[in-house]
């Protein structure tokens, strides 16, 4: 699988996740690797939900460091990417 | 209109911190003990809910004695912020020692050691948690979620004080979502308290056989980002005195069960804080509304 298709893949799978962790509904009508996690409104408890959810679904540990570094949706696919999803 | 009132805020708040600083301990202590007097036949809703905690938590059967803890627990969380407010000088230096018995356990204090471990500390609304804060600070600059004042003069006041015990508040609404994380990522402490009502964001816990809703925002830093979870409690002892004391640390390995995990660190922290406030029920903050069914 190409990283494309890796990337569209993981872009899916993040969707779901992060539905199926926010508390308050939230419009996910635009998501795309240049979303930025602040602006789909997620508050820190749903932001760790959605990271412990990440690691589950894809088997990728990510590294305490390495949960500051995201800005927008592409930051989080790269990094699984970079890590072998 | 408002700038007027912050001013005469500010210089209320700069009268009586210059009597806190000056004035003897002992008179500080009468003050303060005064003050929380006129809390407790002012705020009648605050009193009666303390009283009902107490008789719900059944650390007290009886409505008189419970009456009688939910008052000394007023006067307790009074001379809270007397004291943390002079805690600076008591703690400066060597002079800790003879304030505070510390109690660190050799596994947390191992991490407290280590630069490159951070550590999430959990306590509750008992004792003086300001207290623990300051002394564990000696070890790893500390940061915590304080709720800023609505007087801007008055916070920056509340923020010189407490700069000089290496603790560094983040906002309740902090817009930065991550700042909790970056806190952690610096390997410092943060130090939070558990035991608030956390509404619709909450997990219902048991806490002296009744369901709380309780944060889930500790097991979920520490499962996400792996670092070790202690509870802290700060007995008050007598006239600036403190027992410091923590836990052993508390630690999972990811199962998958995200939910089992959350509400396994909760009941820990919950029983945790239920043996601490059985020891002295008097210096437990009763007066906020834990339980809301």
């Amino acid at each position: 699988m190409n990283d494309t298709s890796k990337e569209e893949e993981l872009i899916a799978k993040l969707k779901i996740i992060i539905e199926g962790c926010a508390t308050d509904p939230i419009d996910l009508s635009n998501f795309s690797t240049s979303t930025k996690v602040q602006e789909i409104g997620l508050d820190s408890l749903t932001i760790l939900d959605m990271f412990y959810d990440i690691e589950q679904e894809t088997g990728i540990s990510i590294e305490q460091e390495e949960l500051v570094d995201f800005r927008t949706v592409g930051d989080i696919t790269t990094l699984l990417i970079n890590k072998g999803a | 209109m408002k700038a007027l009132l912050h001013i005469i805020e500010f210089a209320l708040a700069r009268v009586l911190l210059f009597f806190f600083d000056h004035l003897p301990y002992r008179l500080n202590c009468l003050i303060s003990k005064g003050a929380a007097n006129l809390w407790w036949w002012v705020d009648f809703r605050r009193r009666r809910v303390a009283r009902d905690n107490i008789l719900r938590s059944g650390v007290e059967t009886d409505p008189k004695r419970a009456r009688a803890i939910a008052k000394r627990s007023i006067q307790v969380f009074s001379m809270l912020v007397f004291e943390s407010l002079r805690s600076d000088k008591f703690l400066e230096g060597e002079k800790w020692r003879d304030h505070v018995k510390l109690d660190i356990k050799p596994d947390v204090l191992e991490v407290l050691k280590d630069p490159n471990q951070g550590l999430l500390m959990a306590a509750g609304h008992f004792g003086n948690w300001e207290i623990a804060g300051h002394l564990l600070s000696r070890y790893k600059p500390i940061a915590g979620i304080a709720r800023n004042m609505n007087n801007p003069w008055i916070e920056k006041l509340v923020q010189s004080r407490k700069a000089r015990a290496r603790f560094r508040p983040i906002p309740k609404y902090d817009s930065n979502s991550g700042r909790l994380m970056e806190v952690l990522n610096e390997k410092q402490i943060l130090a939070l308290l558990f035991d608030q009502h956390a509404g619709s964001y909450g997990m219902m816990i048991d806490f002296f056989g009744h369901p709380a809703a309780t944060y889930k925002t500790i097991p979920m830093l520490h499962l996400v980002t792996r670092t070790p979870i202690c509870y802290v409690e700060c007995i008050r002892t007598g006239p600036m005195q403190f027992e410091v004391t923590t836990s052993h640390l508390i630690q999972k390995t990811l199962s998958g069960n995200k939910d089992e995990e959350v509400r396994s660190i909760l009941e820990q922290l919950n029983q945790h804080l239920e043996t601490t406030i059985r020891k002295d029920p008097t210096q437990y903050l009763w007066a906020h509304r834990r339980w809301r069914d």
